[in-house]
């Protein structure tokens, strides 16, 4: 288990700021967040890269601040994979444990193993420089894992492969992930790679931690304008509430909250209801449909209900552009947030 | 993007044009005047320069023609070979960890430190040998070498070594720090957070990958030593004329007495009216120098991409 506590930093660029995290053993944690939120240089912190400034971090209950990048016992793959292009697979494999001088037959067997389970067996003599990007990702989480570190830190693992690829890569990410039962760190800025592969999500922007939670808890529940717009909530709209009501422009929508004066409106696509066009009721909008964007599992469309709403629906609706549409929007999954 | 491209030929027709009119010129300037090494002594003698330098028959004693039997010849070579050795190796010595310090540590005044340095190369020797002068012949150095009983200035140790020392550790020191610049930092990371400490990550990775570019750096501080001319001449003098009894045994036993260090040499004989000798010199100076931006080159060219 990884506790972090008050963890203060600033390295000029980059700061971070009382950040406060608990990561389960076993757990699949992802940290998310846009360019500059301050992730890598939390993964930093952990490596040992840097040291922080104030606060604590913690290893099932070892202060590892006090120790050297060597002693923590910790997985490290960066970004950019970092594989030691004057060595074979193999031996990247191999180094960490000559490193800790064990027996050459010992070492043998552990590579193997590793080599195995990540089925790169045929590339166990090449060197690094001749490897496809999925492959250099293997033996970079070979190398790691073949020490059997306390955690993982992994840092943008997926970002340097085409899409295709990378889809696969996270569910092996996973599937490996369950196979050690290893506690795994997953710095990522892509909100569908966070969702592919975590049982936990960080948001991290401007040096701080915003919100933890599962996926569903933070889609659900997001704790902000900036967390419901990175978990592509798409429809946020700034109105000006009086307690059971909210006044978006012209258009009012019924909820009853805590909040009065000027408040954050957050409502996902996929709680918005297609409904028949006879259907009435004060929950219900009437919009001109002006966009429809067609992806990969369903279809996007966009309306003008007096405020602009994305709505999704299955690939085969009868709507095309400046048709008339009918939509439910549940007081339920109405979530208003206090403007920050 | 078509225009970047055929800026970019251009640049390249320029600079190799450029570059071969160069090669091309110095080969012709070499070529055309080779006659020059197998001058004979009889021939020599019957040049209008031969009466103006007449008297001097000890210098004069010394041709071009079968320069190489000439005990100076070999001498001047040993004693420059020798001292630029040993400068080359404290030149690595100190240079090699400054340069990896330099490249992967935050350190204050950095960018001061490396202006220093890197002004340092286009500095002319005879700046050097002038600071040199200066420090070592005035002040607490002075004091120190007075109480001591040796001389630091006009000496082949540490002299030559001192004067040769200055730009051949500022050009080897550019050229380890961008050696080790070419290693991702990362690597060594990495290493680390497997268990290694920084010693064995830099053996095992840093150094491997940095190697042709530290060997290369090498080979250019020693180049850059041989062709010191200025400052040994400043800080130095010329050895070739003072008797045998100013020097020392061990000197005599490396033969490296009256002998003066090569490019020195060089401008010597062209003084003593040999210029056919300052000529061969210069030859021998040429080759060596060619030979080593070679195989520095072929070093270079094996090292890692990524």
């Amino acid at each position: 288990m990884i506790e972090i506590e008050k963890l203060n930093g600033d390295l000029g660029e980059f700061h971070l700021r009382d950040i406060n995290l608990t990561v389960n053993k076993g757990e699949y944690l992802a940290i998310l967040g846009p360019t500059g939120a301050g992730k890598t240089v939390l993964i930093e912190y952990i490596v040992g890269i840097f040291k922080p400034d104030s606060g604590m971090i913690r290893i099932d209950g070892e202060d590892i601040l006090q120790l050297y990048t060597e002693e923590r016992n910790i997985g490290y793959v960066p970004q950019d994979y970092a594989l030691f292009p004057n060595l074979t697979v193999e031996k990247n494999i191999s180094y960490g444990l000559e490193a800790r001088r064990m027996e050459p037959e010992q070492i043998n067997n552990l590579v193997s193993e590793m080599i195995s389970r990540l089925k790169i067996d045929y590339i166990r003599h090449r060197m690094p420089l001749n490897l496809s990007g999925g492959e250099k990702q293997r033996v970079a989480l070979g190398r790691a894992l073949a020490t059997e570190p306390r955690v993982l830190l992994l840092d943008e693992p997926l970002s340097a492969l085409d899409e295709n690829l990378r889809n696969e890569m996270a569910r092996e990410l996973r599937r490996v992930q369950r196979d050690v039962n290893g506690t795994f760190i997953h710095v990522c800025h892509n909100f569908e790679e966070a969702s592919d592969v975590a049982d936990r999500i960080a948001i991290m922007n401007d040096g701080m931690i915003v919100q933890v939670g599962t996926l569903k808890e933070i889609m659900e529940t997001p704790k902000n304008e900036f967390v419901a717009r990175f978990v592509k909530t798409q429809n946020v709209f700034g109105g000006v509430s009086d307690g059971s009501s909210i006044q978006i422009g012209d258009t009012s929508i019924a909820k009853k909250h805590s909040f009065k004066g000027e408040v954050i409106v957050a409502i996902r696509p996929e709680n918005i209801m297609i409904v028949e066009k006879e259907e009435e009721g004060p929950d219900i909008f009437s919009g001109v449909v002006e966009n429809i964007a067609l992806k990969p599992y369903f279809t996007e469309i966009s309306i003008n209900a007096g405020i602009p709403i994305v709505v999704i629906s299955k690939n085969d609706h009868p709507y095309s552009i400046g048709d008339t549409m009918k939509i439910r929007v549940s007081e339920e999954k109405v979530v208003v947030l206090e403007k920050a | 993007m078509s225009g970047k491209k055929s800026s970019r030929k251009t640049f390249n027709a320029v600079f190799y044009s450029f570059a071969g009119f160069l090669f091309l010129y110095s080969a012709y300037l070499f070529l055309s005047n080779i006659d020059q090494l197998f001058v004979t002594k009889a021939a020599i003698e019957t040049r209008e320069i031969t009466a103006v330098w007449g008297e001097d028959r000890e210098v004069l004693n010394q041709f071009a023609g079968g320069f190489w039997k000439d005990p100076y010849f070999w001498k001047s070579l040993n004693l420059t070979v020798i001292t630029t050795l040993i400068t080359t190796l404290i030149a690595a010595t100190l240079g090699i960890p400054t340069a990896y310090a330099l490249s992967r540590y935050r350190i204050p005044g950095m960018s001061f430190i490396e202006t220093l340095f890197s002004s340092l190369i286009v500095m002319p020797g005879s700046v050097i040998g002038i600071c040199l002068i200066v420090m070592f012949n005035y002040g607490p150095l002075w004091k120190l070498q007075n109480a001591l009983g040796f001389k630091f200035a006009h000496s082949i140790f540490p002299g030559m070594v001192i004067a040769s020392l200055v730009l051949s550790f500022a050009l080897g020191l550019s050229a380890w720090k961008a050696a080790f610049d070419s290693v991702n930092p990362r690597f060594e990371q990495v290493a680390r957070s497997l268990g290694s400490s920084r010693w064995r990550a830099f053996w095992t990775v840093t150094f491997p990958l940095a190697k042709s570019g530290i060997v290369a750096g090498i080979i250019l501080a020693w180049t850059r030593a041989m062709a010191e001319f200025s400052a040994v001449l400043f800080f130095c003098g010329t050895f070739h004329e003072l008797p045998p009894s100013r020097f020392s045994n061990f000197t005599k036993f490396m033969q490296m007495d009256q002998a003066d260090w090569v490019s020195v040499a060089v401008w010597a004989q062209v003084e003593f009216g040999n210029i056919e000798y300052g000529f061969a010199l210069a030859f021998v100076l040429v080759l060596i120098g060619g030979l080593s931006v070679y195989v520095m080159h072929r070093i270079g060219a094996k090292g890692f991409v990524w």
